[in-house]
């Protein structure tokens, strides 16, 4: 049976690797952010050479599990890379969900800036403004509105995702709840508390959100 | 006045698509200071495809366009020479198309702010008066989803104004207006007209072309098939097309 004195017990120990949660999601949220802007326009501008390699990119990031990637990068990259070979399990995880979630985020910008209609882009052309203007003063402030919804679902893969840094053997909250686990065998009650942490995460993350969206729907 | 040098000037101007859809078939105008010409004729002839050459939104296949003092062959040219040519002109369009996260003065004063690298303080003035000559002037602060297809309309006008243009372009302007809309929006270009405005107006408002044209050109199959007088074209066409059409157009 559920012991809740138990639960109550094994939370905070579990709780306690958050930062690292925290850490991985955080990093790789702005790598991601950065990778997916640029892939994004490369794309939204199909620059020659460059865009047929981001769509392969993109192509392999969505269509292989986040767990091969990892052992791929970690295994079997390492192999011939001292860069990945020296790099801790907790960077190496990072890259590769930075490369993941970017794929996905760009793949979310580029959406929202295909969304800004052909008729604006005309009438910035026809008053003699440059791609540069017209991509910085009217569609980055349309598009990141488009954006937001897209982006933070990402995140909030990308904060589920991070439970898988332990396969690497970084010790987060899943790290904790096997170590526990080993101890006392109580699974039932350890992995309730696994899911009530990521579930709060994500939750206030959704309440930020809301908020968000809101001054965003009111912008104009 | 008469020794004046052309504000627009076409020359042997085509558009192909492709080798089986040739939109427009040796174009040849000129256009002086002050004159409004409105371009009538069938859908599909050319009219806005020809509009839309002269800022090079459609880049032309061949053929060289002059408006003021940028001379540009579509065959040799630079993306400087396409961003002078369009600083020498500006566009109404039929969709509006308001940048949606400016408000109206934002949106005329965008121009002349990032092209004309004008100070805030300038291009402020030059669009309170400008929405003023609009009748915008009260709302001035709204953004366009706040604002109807009318209002809309003629804050387009104002912004395309703004850059004090040698020729502004008209594309239907009125096409996509409830019906109730479409007068204040005439009202507004038949006032630039009478200023003196240079200005193309691609329309099928005939009896609006009939009252504001200074010069009315009819086209057909990508060809200016008639140019003349209002009274020419509209009155007493003789061009058996254009009998056709006007008949057309009044059911």
């Amino acid at each position: 049976m559920f012991k809740l004195s138990y639960f109550l017990e094994v939370l905070p120990i579990i709780a306690r690797k958050v930062n690292v949660t925290f850490e991985l999601t955080i990093v790789s949220t702005i790598f991601a952010l950065l990778i997916g802007v640029v892939v994004a326009i490369i794309n939204y501008y199909k620059v020659k050479g460059l865009h047929q390699l981001t769509r392969v990119y993109v192509s392999v990031m969505r269509g292989t599990p986040i767990v091969a990637q990892l052992y791929f990068f970690y295994y079997g990259l390492a192999l011939y890379s001292a860069v990945i070979r020296d790099m801790t399990p907790l960077v190496a995880v990072a890259v590769v969900m930075s490369f993941n979630m970017g794929a996905f985020m760009s793949e979310s910008i580029r959406g929202a800036l295909l969304s800004v209609d052909e008729g604006q882009k005309e009438a910035a052309y026809s008053l003699g403004m440059t791609n540069f203007q017209l991509i910085t003063r009217i569609i980055i402030p349309q598009a990141v509105r488009v954006a937001l919804p897209p982006l933070f679902n990402d995140v909030i893969n990308l904060i589920k995702m991070t439970s898988l840094a332990f396969m690497l053997g970084v010790p987060d909250i899943m790290g904790a709840a096997k170590i526990e686990g080993a101890k006392t065998f109580r699974y039932f009650e350890i992995y309730a508390a696994v899911m009530l942490i990521y579930w709060v995460i994500i939750f206030l993350l959704g309440l930020v959100h809301k908020v968000l969206e809101k001054k965003c729907a009111n912008m104009y | 006045m008469g020794t004046e040098k052309p504000m627009v000037k076409i020359e042997h101007l085509y558009k192909e698509f492709d080798s089986d859809t040739k939109v427009l078939k040796d174009i040849n105008l000129t256009i002086n200071k002050n004159e409004v010409i409105a371009i009538l004729g069938p859908s599909g002839t050319g009219k806005s495809t020809l509009l839309r050459c002269l800022n090079y939104l459609t880049v032309p296949t061949k053929g060289i366009i002059e408006i003021g003092d940028i001379r540009i062959d579509a065959e040799n040219h630079t993306k400087k020479d396409v961003i002078e040519l369009r600083k020498h002109s500006s566009m109404v369009f039929q969709g509006y198309n308001l940048f949606k996260n400016k408000t109206a003065i934002e949106n005329v004063m965008e121009a002349l702010v990032v092209v004309q690298k004008k100070s805030k303080e300038e291009a402020e003035k030059t669009a309170l008066e400008l929405l003023a000559k609009v009748g915008m002037l009260e709302r001035k602060d709204f953004y366009p989803s706040k604002l109807s297809g009318g209002q809309q309309q003629r804050v387009g006008i104002a912004r395309a104004l703004a850059v004090n243009p040698n020729v502004l372009l008209f594309d239907e302007p009125t096409s996509a207006l409830d019906p109730e809309l479409v007068g204040e929006v005439l009202n507004t270009i038949k006032s630039l007209a009478e200023e003196g405005t240079t200005m193309i107006l691609v329309t099928h408002e005939i009896g609006f072309a009939r009252e504001v044209a200074t010069r009315v050109l009819f086209m057909d199959g990508g060809q200016i098939a008639a140019d003349g007088t209002p009274e020419e074209i509209i009155d007493h066409p003789e061009n058996e097309r254009i009998q056709q059409f006007l008949k057309f157009i009044s059911n």
